[in-house]
């Protein structure tokens, strides 16, 4: 494969697998359990999990989430 | 149980038995298959307070999902997928087994690329300037029979923020009929979108069969080289993360 074609630096590669987990694939409905830090178990409905890992931080540091979300 | 992705046996799980041998998941936990007829779960048993949702964790997650799909057609489920027991497993299973195998046909033996255009809209604008400024005399002539008011300023400005979207859509649009053209004796799905920021102006996927790799990257070689004004960033192969058309329900 040309690798002046396709992109594998590390940070473009981590960034694109980052939104495909955590923004596509298959959606599996019902609630799912997430534990963050300082808070020992949440329970959040499936669409939080559309968020980024920057609104669970957001989440943890116990700032308000975006109401999009 | 987290589970990393749902996949089509083909008629041989020793494959997938024998692969799973030694393979780690989140958190080091070992990687073994729930079987159901033609398709099977990979998973790993994980202890829900452990379960963070934390970038290492979602990189250990897609990381196990890549290495699968370089062996095996897959559906790759969204982070944070669990489900409790091995039972509930087969159950979901069951009772989403055609739309399972649908997406699993409709994604075999196939990769996803992704493609993002960037460009430095001044510039590019600044080479379309001369129709700009060609249409700029004509509307300014034209508003100053009209107009003498501060009014005719503010709409002189708007009118030519408003040319300069449609003049760079208008190039978007010659690039994507470009890419589209050169990639359409590969067979493969396309998606596009827009202006997605000032500087991203295209952000395309695409899946193809797995042997015509090398052709969408000759093909986008030969696109960077064409506009050499643009920075052409593809990536892949990926999973079909893209692609895959389902809810399952428990």
């Amino acid at each position: 494969m040309n690798h002046n074609v396709v992109d594998q630096s590390k940070d473009i590669t981590i960034l694109e697998l980052l939104d495909r987990v955590l923004n596509k694939g298959v959606i599996l409905t019902g609630d799912i359990v997430i534990s963050v830090a300082d808070i020992d178990l949440v329970y959040l409905g499936v669409k939080l999990m559309l968020c980024s890992v920057e609104t669970m931080e957001q989440l943890k540091l116990g700032k308000s989430v975006p109401e999009k979300l | 149980m987290m589970i990393y992705s749902i996949i089509s046996l083909n008629k041989n799980p020793e494959k997938l038995k024998a692969y799973l041998q030694g393979m780690k998941g989140i958190l080091n936990t070992d990687l073994y298959a729930v079987f159901y007829n033609e398709i099977a779960v990979v998973v790993s048993d994980l202890k829900r307070a452990n379960l963070v949702s934390d970038s290492v964790n979602a990189l250990a997650y897609g990381d196990v999902i890549e290495k699968l799909a370089k062996q095996f057609t897959l559906l790759p489920m969204r982070f944070g997928s669990v489900l409790e027991s091995r039972e509930l497993i087969i159950s979901m299973l069951e009772k989403n087994y055609y739309g399972i195998i649908n997406n699993l046909q409709k994604v075999d033996n196939k990769f996803e690329f992704g493609l993002k255009v960037f460009c430095d809209t001044e510039k590019v604008l600044a080479e379309l300037k001369i129709k700009l400024e060609s249409d700029d005399k004509t509307e300014t002539k034209s508003l100053k029979e009209t107009q003498n008011s501060v009014y005719r300023d503010w709409v002189e400005k708007k009118l030519k923020e408003h040319r300069r979207e449609e003049q760079l859509l208008s190039y978007v649009n010659t690039i994507i009929e470009d890419i589209t053209n050169n990639l359409e004796k590969l067979d493969s799905v396309s998606k596009f979108k827009k202006m997605v920021t000032e500087t991203t102006i295209i952000d395309a996927l695409f899946l193809l069969d797995k042997p015509k790799k090398e052709d969408l990257v000759q093909t986008i070689g030969d696109m960077k080289i064409k506009y050499p004004g643009l920075n052409f960033v593809l990536t892949g192969p990926w999973s079909p993360y893209n692609f895959v058309d389902i809810t399952i329900k428990e």
